[in-house]
């Protein structure tokens, strides 16, 4: 992981594609066995990966004959899809996984940041500072949100029990709505900050002292040091935790499961969460089927445009 | 050593060739699926329950399978049917019946109630009637009740007490409940320091307490004889809501916001609120864990008294047939007669839905070490089937969603109830189309 940071570490590899990309022309013999060497994997990826993302869209586009035809289905074109983007849930669901990101992603790269300088230099204190940062990484999120069932009780939860005596009332943390997509969003950032943390660090063992020894001379303030110094060296480092960051938002919705379901009044819903309703509560396959390819077209528009970010980052410094 | 053990293992393997061929046949294997929607112990009493059926019925060998939630367990099921292996016999949630059965997922048990030369008046006769609404389907018997709930009243009598109430006297009417509730509440400044009544506000519960309130305030809810109507916005449900918000907004003895059931369980246990509306099924774990003198009563009244009914239903989903579908009929008759009704209900705090359990004597033993089970049955009286629609989560949802926005005070009743009925008619739309409304 502590290579992906390094300013050399995609030139090679992409070289190297480029070459693999001949080979084909070369010769049939040496297509062929690489066509044998890699059947294995191409097997079952076939089997648990494009298989079902084949089944996938071909379900997006089935409707339900309607209610005591035994669950025969008839071709519909892009009715799902329609219908999908037409429901107000689907579209709130969406707003709320904007939501989800920002108040998510900023926080937790931020706190990640600040860990990472501060328990840079190593020294018995710190790596045990590290590794208590680094625990609810450990931690299962199912578990973890089981917890902060008990951490968020109303009343008598571990939070309250505390800031009861600060404040008159404190709130309803899982069911208020305008406050329930934040304390989500507080269980994730908890979740992950420490994972983040550890990128960082790796990334900062990059920066050479020697720039840090040239600001110090130049009389640069702390504060300069981190604007001209150990961020422009981290900006890769920064982006590639940023693309992480961004999938993990989007694929993990075990915590909403658990603590709100999605409520109050669809206030935590978001995309993942819809698709489960739709396919197990409205048992409604077409619209969920229709539902899934959107996001992963989302996913995969996301992740191209955040791996062109990264190769621009990680050539910039290159260069 | 080795000697010994290869010869007594060969000799097994003889053995069981022997008596494999003595047998005639092979037991019929079937596998219950079942859910546990309270505490651990239950997995533990089915495989007890289990293993006493097998030993009884020698050529039967059932399984169950634990398959998590209510919902869970809808979600394998209909896996499993996918598959082309249907389970032979599903504890299902009573109200996800009506749905299973417009998908043509439930197979009609009366031809195998006429087998046995009943009537399926005469075999739905020997459970509550309130429970009879959610398994009796166009005249067709699709369900036999298991293990049954109605929302209950609970009351912490210390507090009761220390207010100057009788807590043998619980409120039985709205007003009672709000005169009781505002003596009950105790504050601090602004602070509440403790509730005088909490109500579980989550998904399911709150569709629940809402038919509960509406019910005791003249109404229906949903039309138990057509699956494609609810009566959300209407007088009896706009009652029952507008008083659930004025607890919290105008007598302020409610908490605001959704309150989960465990928290409420929670809250009530912490000595936080003084009154609770909770299901019977909390019956026992209450009991056990309270540090404080608990009395129950009926869900207090407005216009009658009337709570709907909660709990699970053992079917045979469609698919199954032979001497499997004999054999799941064979059990499912076996854990629902009087005898095995009771202990379920003993074990658990459910009521049992086979009458003829209260007559048998561990149970009367029971109910008169523990009275509150007791206001329980009587409540029974009351009961009336579970909302079960068309699609029965999207519709309570629609109104769930709703009614959440009014207990954390963004919208009024009226506003939050029209808008329900909006959505849950959007979702019986074709159902309706190709039901009530057909074109002829």
């Amino acid at each position: 992981m502590t290579d992906l940071t390094h300013p050399g570490y995609v030139r090679p590899a992409r070289r190297a594609t480029r070459r693999a990309g001949a080979v084909p022309g070369s010769g049939i013999g040496q297509g062929g066995l690489a066509l044998v060497l890699l059947l294995p994997s191409l097997i079952i990826l076939a089997l648990f990966t494009y298989g079902p993302l084949l089944q996938l869209g071909w379900d997006s586009l089935q409707i339900r004959q309607g209610a005591g035809a035994g669950g025969a289905t008839v071709f519909a074109g892009l009715a799902n899809y329609e219908a999908v983007l037409a429901d107000p849930s689907f579209r709130r669901a969406l707003i709320n996984n904007l939501i989800f990101a920002i108040v998510t992603l900023v926080p937790s790269l931020g706190l990640a940041l600040v860990f990472a300088m501060a328990l840079a230099r190593s020294s018995r204190l710190n790596s045990a500072l590290r590794s208590m940062l680094f625990f609810p990484v450990l931690v299962p999120l199912v578990a973890a949100a089981s917890l902060f069932l008990f951490i968020f009780l109303p009343g008598v939860g571990l939070l309250d029990h505390y800031l009861g005596r600060l404040v008159a009332n404190p709130p309803n943390w899982l069911g208020d709505p305008d406050i329930a997509l934040l304390s989500i969003a507080g269980v994730t950032i908890w979740k992950n900050a420490g994972y983040y943390m550890l990128f960082f660090l790796a990334g900062l063992q990059s920066v050479p002292p020697e720039s840090y020894e040239a600001a110090h001379l130049d009389g640069a303030t702390p504060w300069q040091r981190l604007r001209y110094v150990t961020l422009p060296y981290l900006k890769p480092t920064i982006a590639f935790v940023a693309v992480i960051a961004l999938l993990n938002i989007v694929t993990q919705v075990d915590h909403v499961f658990v603590l709100t379901k999605g409520g109050p009044s669809e206030a935590t819903n978001l995309v993942l969460f819809y698709i489960y309703q739709q396919a197990v509560e409205s048992y409604d396959v077409g619209r969920a089927s229709a539902a899934t390819v959107l996001s992963l077209l989302a996913l995969l528009a996301l992740t191209f445009a955040s791996l062109g970010t990264l190769e621009r980052a990680f050539g910039g410094r290159a260069a | 050593m080795t000697l010994t053990r290869r010869t007594a293992l060969g000799a097994a393997f003889a053995a069981s060739l022997l008596g494999g061929a003595a047998l005639a046949q092979a037991p019929t294997e079937i596998e219950l699926f079942f859910p546990v929607p309270v505490d651990g112990q239950l997995a533990r009493d089915m495989n007890a329950m289990i293993k006493e059926f097998n030993d009884k019925h020698p050529a039967i060998k059932a399984t169950a399978v634990f398959t998590g939630s209510y919902d869970e367990t809808l979600i394998k099921t209909r896996a499993a049917m996918k598959a082309g292996k249907p389970p032979a016999a599903v504890i299902m949630s009573a109200n996800f019946i009506t749905d299973l059965k417009i998908e043509n997922e439930v197979s009609s048990l009366d031809a195998l109630i006429a087998k046995d030369g009943s009537t399926n008046e005469k075999f739905m006769g020997q459970f509550w009637p309130a429970l009879r609404g959610n398994a009796v389907l166009d005249g067709s018997v699709y369900a036999v009740p298991f293990h049954n709930s109605t929302p209950l009243l609970y009351i912490n009598a210390d507090h009761f007490k220390e207010a100057g109430l009788d807590p043998k006297k619980p409120p039985q009417t709205w007003g009672e409940l709000v005169e009781t509730a505002k003596k009950l509440t105790k504050r601090e400044g602004d602070k509440v320091t403790r509730w005088g009544l909490s109500i579980p506000g989550n998904y399911d519960y709150l569709g629940w307490m809402v038919t509960a309130l509406t019910m005791s305030n003249g109404g229906r809810y949903y039309n138990e004889d057509f699956a494609g109507e609810v009566y959300y916005d209407t007088p009896s449900m706009l009652g029952a809501v507008t008083f659930w918000n004025d607890l919290i907004q105008k007598h302020k003895v409610t908490p605001g916001g959704v309150v989960a059931g465990p928290a409420v369980t929670t809250s009530f246990l912490a000595g936080q609120s003084a009154m609770m509306l909770l299901s019977t099924g909390s019956l026992t774990h209450v009991l056990n864990n309270a540090k404080f003198p608990v009395e129950v009563g009926f869900v207090p009244k407005n216009v009658r008294n009337a709570v709907a009914i909660g709990g699970a239903s053992l079917i045979i989903p469609a698919g199954v047939e032979g001497a499997r579908r004999d054999a799941a009929w064979t059990m499912i008759k076996w854990m629902t007669g009087p005898e095995k009704s009771g202990w379920w209900s003993r074990a658990t705090g459910y009521f049992a839905p086979n009458m003829a359990a209260y007559d048998t004597a561990e149970m009367k033993e029971y109910l008169a070490k523990r009275p509150q089970a007791q206001v329980a049955v009587n409540q029974l009286v009351h009961a009336r089937p579970w909302f079960a629609t068309f699609k029965t989560v999207p519709v309570r949802k629609a109104l769930e969603d709703e009614v959440q926005a009014v207990l954390s005070g963004k919208k009024s009743p009226k506003e939050a109830l029209v808008a329900a009925q909006k959505a849950a008619d959007e979702i019986l739309a074709p159902f309706n189309k190709e039901t009530s409304l057909r074109n002829f």
